[in-house]
């Protein structure tokens, strides 16, 4: 394959990243003025309830919302092509700081659980793998099936019942204590949300891993492998491992925005300072312009993993290139 | 062997051992009549939950399981035994309902993007990546504020609207292997429709495949409904469902009334583990078939 080649392939993919956006971007903008409630109340809080008419009017008209929404959406899109995200409602703080501010924290958290599931899952998929049948990967595939079917709300406060509540070991809100903290202060914070977020995605991973390498052991290079005299560890990790990861790298790198999302219920339900919390908030109390610049981020966030995971498995399979190169279309 | 077409040079073949009445292997018995009992309760909740689930006795507030009340009452004082089957009539409504909006979206959705021209097929798809790139969240609590006031149907149709992308692309596939099939040609030049091509021809076809994705997604939308609900986001505190009933947990956390979680929770768990059990089954079964062909 040429430069030129790749090049155009990767405009292409681009060009289309730019208009999936673009899309996105537009549908949320409409719909979420559609939707009923009152901006105001974001702004102005429980005044808005003593204003009258005229003064509604008047700050209707200040947040630029009396006007058609064809003439809002066009306003916002020249200003957003130039970095202007305009306000928050609720914090009266530009979006983009707003969500700044907030961004570091659900990156430990997610960034902490896509870690954990990533690590554990290959851990876990070899051992079920290894032991095919056997008692041990029985137990865990049951185990793992039932896991992944408790939601993740209510696993979060089963979790805030024993483990704050009743045993009093870790605080059940919030990223860190009121007047700051070390660094044990914030990880007793993390530890609950993780867990969550790890146990409701640990095992859709790790099946995906175990049923991938028993897929490997049934082929017949394997045969050849285990004809030659190597041991099992080699031609497991050697050999069976080698190719089943690149489909596994690709899985993971689309579910980066899976893992996110999963944070956002954790977040809401532990209180965590964080984006998942945010846009619960600006979808709840219609602060539109924090939350169309949230839906650009999580839309942003999603498509360009996606690409990421097309890329991933270009490199590590070269089959899949050749495939390209030489022309042949997915059916 | 008789008359004069006797075979020679072949070794009698001994008889085919008739066929075993072979029992299923890992068919999930214990979900389905766990399942089937839930479902037969949440039906016919009328008959033993005599209390009225939405009254509130505001003299027994959160009070513990025991015989007046069997599962204990939530802080509103409401009884929850009878609050568990009266609504999880509407948690499986919704499941229910929402799986099949999905499935008529999906199959429709995937059906014309597979026999639709390259170009706008590839439109299609990358419609469902957009989507797909909205979280799931915030686009049934979009699609929800678009419907307005929320109602159990106009929940189901959201969460049935918003995930029916993974059925659509199978369909599709599917669709596209078959598309110039001869006998696909043959019902078109006879003058067949499209809906009547989809459902004599086509469906016949993918339904083994998407049928347990149809189940899971009985089990998403289950979970969706309580996950909004629980955050109130769904249906309000007054309709009961398990998921608006542990939106009540907040303070039922504070005063360590582990009844009010863990009580709907388990059956909410329970119900999600027996669906999953069996839409497993589906697949592997559906996965068995694929590899005799």
């Amino acid at each position: 394959m040429s430069i030129w080649n790749m090049a155009l392939g990767w405009g292409k993919r681009l060009l289309t990243l730019l208009l999936s956006v673009f899309l996105l971007v537009t549908a949320v903008f409409y719909v979420s003025r559609l939707a009923p409630g009152d901006p105001l109340v974001a702004y102005y809080g429980d005044r808005v309830e003593r204003m009258t008419p005229d003064e509604r009017a008047w700050a209707k008209d200040r947040l630029g919302l009396n006007d058609p929404i064809t003439v809002q959406y066009v306003r916002w899109l020249g200003r957003a092509l130039h970095g202007d995200f305009g306000i928050s409602y609720q914090y009266k703080m530009d979006a983009a700081e707003v969500i700044a501010s907030r961004a570091g924290n659900t990156l430990i958290l997610g960034g902490a659980g896509f870690v954990l599931t990533f690590s554990l899952s290959l851990l876990l998929g070899v051992l079920c793998a290894w032991h095919e049948d056997g008692p041990l990967d029985r137990v865990l595939c049951k185990l793992g099936t039932a896991a992944s079917c408790v939601p993740e709300f209510w696993l979060s406060l089963v979790f805030i019942l024993v483990f704050s509540i009743t045993l009093r070991w870790l605080p059940s809100s919030g990223a860190y204590s009121i007047g700051g903290g070390g660094l044990g202060d914030r990880l007793a914070h993390l530890a609950l949300p993780v867990s969550v977020v790890v146990a409701g995605h640990l095992w859709y991973y790790a099946y995906m891993v175990r049923n991938r390498l028993l897929e490997e052991v049934r082929a017949d290079y394997v045969l050849l492998a285990k004809s030659k005299g190597l041991t099992k560890g080699r031609v497991m990790f050697r050999h069976c491992l080698r190719n089943a990861l690149p489909s596994y790298l690709s899985l993971m790198a689309i579910s980066v925005p899976h893992i996110l999302g999963g944070t956002y219920i954790v977040e809401t339900v532990f209180s965590y300072p964080g984006l998942g919390t945010l846009s619960y908030e600006s979808t709840r109390y219609q602060d539109y312009n924090l939350l169309m610049l949230l839906c650009l981020l999580s839309g942003t966030v999603v498509m360009v993993s996606g690409m990421a995971a097309q890329f991933i498995n270009q490199r590590l399979d070269p089959r899949l290139s050749a495939r390209d190169a030489a022309g042949v279309r997915e059916p | 062997m008789n008359g004069a077409f006797e075979r020679v040079g072949i070794r009698p073949l001994p008889p085919e051992p008739a066929a075993k009445p072979q029992r299923r292997r890992g068919a999930p018995v214990l979900s389905a009549v766990l399942l089937s009992a839930i479902a037969a309760g949440c039906l016919a909740c009328g008959l033993f939950a005599a209390k009225d689930p939405s009254y509130m006795d505001l003299e027994h507030c959160a009070v513990p399981p025991g015989n007046a009340f069997w599962f204990g009452t939530d802080t509103m004082g409401r009884d929850i035994f009878s609050m568990i089957w009266h609504g999880g009539r509407l948690s499986l409504f919704i499941g229910v309902t929402a799986a099949a909006v999905s499935t008529v979206l999906g199959v429709v959705f995937g059906a014309v993007s597979g026999c639709a021209p390259g170009w706008l097929d590839a439109a299609l798809m990358r419609l469902t990546e957009i989507w797909l790139s909205v979280p799931s969240l915030l686009l049934t609590v979009l699609l929800q504020a678009a419907l307005g006031r929320a109602s159990p149907l106009s929940l189901a149709l959201v969460i049935g609207a918003s995930d029916w992308t993974a059925i659509a692309k199978v369909v599709r596939t599917e669709v596209r292997q078959l598309r110039n099939s001869e006998y696909i040609l043959a019902a078109k030049s006879m003058g067949g429709g499209f809906f009547y091509l989809l459902r004599r021809h086509l469906a016949p076809n993918f339904i083994p495949s998407i049928l347990f994705m149809v189940v899971m997604n009985v089990r998403t939308a289950i979970a969706a409904e309580s996950t909004l609900s629980f955050m109130g986001l769904g249906l309000p505190l007054e309709t009961v469902t398990w998921g608006s009933m542990l939106s009540l947990s907040e303070k039922a956390l504070l005063s360590g009334a582990w009844w009010i979680i863990l009580i709907p929770g388990g059956f909410l768990t329970v119900t999600l583990l027996c669906v999953t059990s069996l839409g497993d089954y589906l697949r592997k079964s559906a996965s068995r078939r694929e590899r005799n062909l």
